[in-house]
């Protein structure tokens, strides 16, 4: 056997087998309940391949309160990006393209500041936004997603590539600040934003520690927080979960595929490469 | 135009994400350094709170957990995440699907990962049942002082690992062809192709895996809180839930934001340290 073949065999194993734990929450999603740890005793092919197919624990699923939990980790996800976009590439415009002295000293704050991770001031941010009655709000959700120093500093490089030419000739034509923002830069860095707004969605979907503190209440709570919380109530549904499991983990699964080449260009300029 | 209206425009350009740094970054971790300086009932500055967390043994007993999951879980993501991408830098059919099936599991939030994987670590859960098929002794996983921690380090590494290993594979695609051909011509054989050439020139992107991974995981909470509380016997307790249970289940506010400021701080100088190392392994 050649090495190369050794090679590819080894590649598919390894691949496999960290799907594996994947592929058993959909097929336990989309089996009957009562034959998720039936075939268990002995190891066979119907232990990872469903024998009967159902869409009974997704429907289940959407009767739940679980519905509303997912609408609302989708809004505040959206809502997040989008505010998040403006309020980052403001700020990286900014940085790259108007020279005011002290400019590199306010970037070097902003990044160095959102080194500190977020999660580990989560109670102090808490107990601030409580104070300000923002526990159980859409805006207690989206306000710390917005504001990130990756996308600050992805969108700044992008915007530092863009020739200053055309800033100099908008200037002399008449166009303000805002406009060349508006005008000239967002709408030649589709790809940047992109992987910006990629890195704002995912931050936003994954959180879990925050939203727990901020909106523990049902009608704002998060899926990524319901979830959690099905596990542990006193009759646990499996078939529930591995449908939920299936849900919060699909959606930012595709965007990741759909964008996949947005996701490279951001690795490579988070790699430090610059 | 004036200076004056150039920080104007700027400022108006900067505000918004100015005002998300100081209202949301800075103001807490002031907020955690001022409190924390304050004994419960005291009305002056001490560091009552800090000798408190120091000398007891639970918290005690939480940096020392830290600290040997960090140990292991540091050095085993970084080397499984090499492994990986040297595997996986090769060309065959289909490989960016092979690639993107271990890279796959990053998108999968830290509560949802927690939440299957402790259906599977159930006694009665699939993967006792793989373990009696292959003629091994069922284990306990989250019940076992001994084996809880491994067990959240399997759920995080399998999260993390095929993150890790894309920006390796970045750079080990980076690195020019030709450097490996100088060495072969020299007679190198794999091992000193791989020590002299793929190592040196992967400097950065490991420092930069090995800073940000570091932090990923001192910030590990998902799996302790939903799934072993910090148990059995302690055995789990890492620092994130050890502050909140401080905080949330104690009701020992103070005592939480000294352990908010230690954790803080001490994230901060390792990163600080590797973004240094990282300059120095500079050309």
């Amino acid at each position: 056997m050649s090495a190369r073949l050794v090679r590819s065999a080894s590649i598919v194993t390894v691949a496999l087998l960290f799907f594996l734990p994947l592929w058993w929450v959909v097929a336990s999603a989309l089996r009957p309940e009562n034959d998720i740890f039936r075939f268990l005793s002995e190891i066979s092919i119907w232990t990872i391949v469903p024998n009967e197919l159902t869409l009974q624990n997704l429907i289940d699923l959407w009767q739940s309160d679980f519905a509303l939990a997912i609408f609302n980790s989708i809004f505040v996800s959206a809502m997040t990006v989008a505010i998040g976009l403006l309020v980052c590439s403001s700020a990286a415009f900014a940085l790259a393209t108007i020279e005011f002295p002290g400019r590199n000293l306010v970037f070097t704050v902003m990044v160095i500041s959102f080194l500190i991770p977020f999660d580990a001031i989560a109670l102090p941010l808490f107990n601030i936004l409580r104070g300000y009655n923002l526990q159980n709000t859409y805006i207690g959700l989206i306000l710390p997603g917005i504001g990130n120093g990756l996308a600050v500093f992805l969108l700044r490089q992008f915007f530092l590539n863009i020739p200053k030419e055309i800033r100099e000739a908008a200037l002399v034509d008449g166009l303000s600040h805002f406009a060349i923002f508006w005008r000239i830069y967002l709408p030649l860095s589709g790809h940047a934003l992109m992987s910006a707004g990629l890195i704002l969605f995912i931050f936003q979907w994954q959180a879990y520690l925050w939203p727990l503190l901020i909106a523990p209440a049902p009608d704002y709570k998060v899926a990524a927080v319901a979830i959690a919380q099905f596990a542990t109530t006193w009759e646990v549904r499996y078939g529930l979960i591995f449908a939920a499991a299936m849900f919060i983990s699909g959606i930012p699964m595709v965007i990741m595929i759909v964008f996949q080449r947005y996701i490279a260009a951001s690795v490579a300029s988070t790699g430090g490469k610059e | 135009m004036s200076p004056r209206h150039t920080y104007l425009v700027a400022s108006a350009f900067l505000a918004p994400a100015f005002l998300a740094v100081v209202l949301l970054r800075l103001w807490p971790a002031a907020l955690s350094v001022e409190r924390s300086l304050v004994a419960p009932n005291a009305t002056s500055y001490s560091l009552e709170n800090y000798t408190y967390i120091f000398s007891d043994p639970v918290f005690q007993n939480s940096m020392l957990v830290t600290l040997k999951f960090l140990l292991i879980v540091n050095p085993l993501q970084v080397a499984v995440a090499l492994g990986l991408a040297l595997l996986v830098n090769t060309k065959m059919p289909g490989i960016g699907v092979w690639r993107s099936l271990i890279f796959l599991p990053i998108a999968i939030p830290p509560s949802v990962s927690a939440t299957i994987w402790g259906v599977a670590y159930r006694p009665d859960g699939p993967l006792n049942a793989m373990l009696t098929s292959i003629g091994l002794e069922p284990m306990r996983f989250l019940t076992s002082p001994d084996q809880a921690l491994f067990a959240i380090i399997m759920i995080v590494s399998w999260v993390g690992v095929g993150y890790w290993m894309t920006f390796l594979l970045a750079g080990l695609q980076d690195i020019p062809k030709s450097l490996y051909e100088a060495v072969e011509i020299d007679g190198a054989n794999a091992f000193q192709r791989f020590r002299y050439v793929t190592l040196p020139q992967l400097r950065r992107p490991l420092t930069f895996v090995l800073v940000a991974n570091t932090v990923a995981n001192f910030l590990v909470f998902a799996p302790v809180q939903i799934l072993t509380k910090g148990g059995p016997q302690g055995s789990t307790d890492l620092i994130m839930f050890q502050i909140y249970d401080r905080a949330f289940t104690m009701g020992d506010t103070p005592s939480a934001y000294a352990a908010t400021v230690v954790l803080v701080s001490i994230v901060l100088v390792v990163v600080i340290l590797q973004f240094r190392m990282m300059e120095r392994s500079e050309p």
